[in-house]
């Protein structure tokens, strides 16, 4: 994701320079202009509809928004080192196969189905890290080919078929396990009112905040984005920080397939790859917020809610799915404009 | 200054017609949804029970899917028929998600509803969201889903009635002992239901079943055709085929033209459509008979249940839609040929008898 920004030094290209009154102004409209989006959108549902401003309905827009949420975390990532991910949705669905599976099938506890998804979304990053850092794909490219290669490799570890407590095997067994109480907890549970994947999107997105905007090794990454060949040449190990974000991003994926497996409670072959648009959507949209115009955690967290604002008010209001689509995506072009159109202006 | 805020103001002004825009296309499609569908509701004659009697009442619908003819039929019967009685229906539709969809309930179960419809979904995914409505006290009514929950009302077509029609009709065709083939695959809910109507009514009759194949894919017509042909190479003798779901039908229909047995084969499908329909009425067609539910009267029968139950009149905690037989001659001898002629032509299709009381307008009659 190479910016208008990108020529500035990365350490300094959070702080939005603003030199004159009128350009500080301008600058405001651009920094805050998504959050007034939110915010209008909001206090508008909020407004018109009591149901909306119950507590319960926000926690369940979070909780609707967390998988698309932190899947788009580990695309921002991979953003930052001037990537993309596109296998996300399929190892999240992944995740909800090897859950289901782990389980099920192999009759193991919630812990073991836990370790052996996040390995297998450790892997599936080293797969796309492996295709894009050594033999030097195109980012897109290869992380749009792991996505089929991970779909299908899903399909053949259950014959195509949903996993089920209780389903008749191809052996003519009984599956012998069901998800644990544990494990289903990871999304049905709450501590003091709020949603267990609420609390894990809240977690995640502090961490890798932290990771990215207030440690060395993301302002490496940043920095490889910004000019892989400079950062080469001040003597960083390139290739191994690129691989780094993939591997996160399929960790993350993988735990964005933990929250769904959960949530629906069965191995769904089909789980998953509704998530892609959203999570790359959510990451390329927080790119607008605080008019950094170049991938950002917070930016990603709040266009996910932003999204699950639109979807919950949208669907209160009576709207059907097909008319909610053009107005979420007239209202990301909006946001867009806001970093893009706006800040161009700007510099010119 | 000016220059900075122009753009902001025009862009709030853009965001807010694009939600007005979205507001007209709703308002103008529900009420095309409801004028085309359904034929204007037969009158309530009867005083409104509570909650109905002071106004509008609240209902979510929450959909596994509702993409496909047979989906959507059964969301505009449901939509018009919760018009008629006075119900504001919020509609979720997961669009196949699972994820979403027990997401979507737990929305329609803090959105105030006073009952909630569940179309299809995977117990596993929905029944803990049930447990939780049926605790806040919502009334909850699901169709074609397996429920634990006792307070849980729940709808279905009635397979075992749609099996029994068509056979009806293929005995009397048939007669006693004849030799028949049989279409079916096992391990879908719906499927053998209609299986243990056959074997009961294959024995009744004394049918020696010459040959069982089939199997559900991706493309199921096309993949059962050389199954049924290969059959039908060993076994050219038998009269008629039991084909008890419309893909298998399909299949069927196109192995014994194949193999040229049009005048010897009978077929007896099961399902309706208007795809169906076509193929029953095409020319040399051995598909003589079918049995079938109007999805947008079970859509409409499911929300009049939902009213009966809200008003504390239903009485019962399961409701079954029974499907009517539909012959290849009764087609052809009215000149039908799509589900709306049907409709007309065979008042039984409607359900109008089903979940229904003299204060509940009508769309089915």
């Amino acid at each position: 994701m190479t910016t208008t920004q990108s020529t500035e030094v990365p350490t300094k290209a959070a702080l939005p320079p603003a030199t004159s009154t009128g350009l500080r102004v301008q600058s405001a409209v651009i920094k805050y202009g998504f959050i007034f989006v939110t915010v209008t959108l909001f206090t508008y549902f909020a407004l018109s509809e009591p149901s909306f401003r119950d507590s319960a309905t926000l926690l369940d827009t979070l909780r609707y928004v967390s998988v698309a949420a932190i899947l788009g975390l580990g695309v921002t990532l991979t953003m930052a080192v001037g990537g993309m991910d596109m296998s996300v949705g399929a190892v999240a669905g992944l995740g909800v196969t090897v859950a289901a599976k782990t389980m099920v099938t192999y009759n193991q506890v919630g812990v073991v189905a836990i370790l052996a998804v996040v390995a297998a979304g450790a892997l599936a990053g080293l797969l796309n890290a492996l295709l894009i850092v050594v033999l030097k794909i195109p980012d897109m490219l290869a992380t749009l080919g792991t996505m089929f290669v991970i779909q299908g490799t899903k399909l053949i570890l259950v014959d195509g078929q949903s996993i089920t407590p209780g389903m008749t095997q191809s052996d003519g067994t009984t599956a012998p396990g069901k998800f644990t109480d544990g494990f289903l907890r990871i999304d049905r549970g709450t501590v003091l009112g709020v949603p267990v994947s609420v609390l894990i999107f809240g977690a995640l997105t502090v961490v890798a905040w932290v990771f990215l905007a207030r440690t060395r090794w993301g302002r490496v990454l940043y920095a490889i984005g910004a000019n892989p060949e400079a950062s080469r040449l001040a003597g960083i190990r390139v290739g191994a920080y690129r691989a780094l974000a993939y591997v996160l991003s399929g960790v993350l994926a993988s735990i964005g397939g933990l929250i769904l497996a959960s949530r629906i409670g069965q191995g769904d072959v089909s789980a998953g790859t509704s998530q892609l648009l959203e999570a790359v959507a959510v990451a390329l949209v927080g790119t607008s917020v605080l008019g950094r115009g170049r991938p950002n955690v917070w930016g990603t967290a709040l266009g996910a809610v932003l999204i699950g604002i639109i979807t919950t008010g949208l669907t209160i209001k009576g709207l059907p799915y097909y008319t909610q689509d053009v107005v979420e995506g007239a209202v990301l072009i909006l946001a867009l404009v806001f970093s893009f159109t706006l800040s161009k202006r700007r510099t010119a | 200054m000016s220059r900075a805020r122009l753009p902001l103001a025009a862009l709030s002004l853009a965001s807010a017609s694009a939600l007005l825009l979205a507001g007209c296309s709703q308002s103008s499609d529900a009420s095309k949804a409801a004028g085309d569908k359904a034929a204007p509701a037969a009158a309530a004659t009867g005083t409104k029970p509570a909650p109905f009697s002071k106004g509008k009442v609240k209902v979510a619908l929450v959909r596994q899917s509702g993409a496909g003819d047979y989906f959507e039929q059964w969301g505009n019967g449901a939509k018009a028929q919760a018009k008629a009685l006075g119900i504001d229906l919020t509609v979720y539709d997961a669009q196949a998600d699972n994820a979403k969809q027990a997401t979507d309930l737990s929305a329609a179960i803090n959105s105030g509803a006073k009952a909630i419809i569940v179309d299809h979904g995977f117990p596993a995914t929905i029944q803990p969201e049930i447990d939780k409505a049926v605790k806040k006290g919502i009334k909850v009514v699901v169709y074609d889903v397996e429920t634990t929950n006792k307070s849980v009302i729940s709808t279905k077509q009635d397979d075992a009635s749609m099996a029994q029609a068509v056979l009806d009709v293929m005995g009397d065709q048939l007669g006693k002992d004849a030799k028949v083939g049989y279409v079916n695959v096992a391990g879908y809910a719906a499927l053998d239901k209609r299986d243990s109507v056959w074997k009961k009514t294959a024995d009744a009759n004394g049918w020696k079943q010459e040959f069982k194949v089939g199997k559900v894919t991706d493309s199921t017509a096309t993949d059962n055709v050389p199954l049924v042909s290969a059959a039908l190479t060993q076994h050219s003798d038998v009269a008629g085929v039991f084909a008890p779901y419309d893909e298998l039908a399909k299949g069927t229909v196109l192995a014994v033209q194949n193999k040229k047995l049009q005048d010897k084969v009978k077929v007896f499908g099961a399902d309706v459509s208007n795809a169906d329909i076509q193929n029953m009425t095409a020319k040399g067609s051995p598909w003589v008979a079918t049995a079938g539910t109007d999805p947008s009267a079970v859509g409409a029968a499911v929300v009049r249940t939902t009213a009966l139950e809200l008003a504390g009149q239903l009485n019962k905690s399961s409701v079954e839609f029974p499907a009517v037989a539909i012959t290849q001659d009764f087609l052809k001898s009215k000149g039908i040929e799509n589900m709306d002629q049907l409709r007309k032509a065979l008042p039984a299709l409607n359900l109008s008898k089903v979940s229904t009381a003299d204060w509940i307008a009508n769309v089915a009659h």
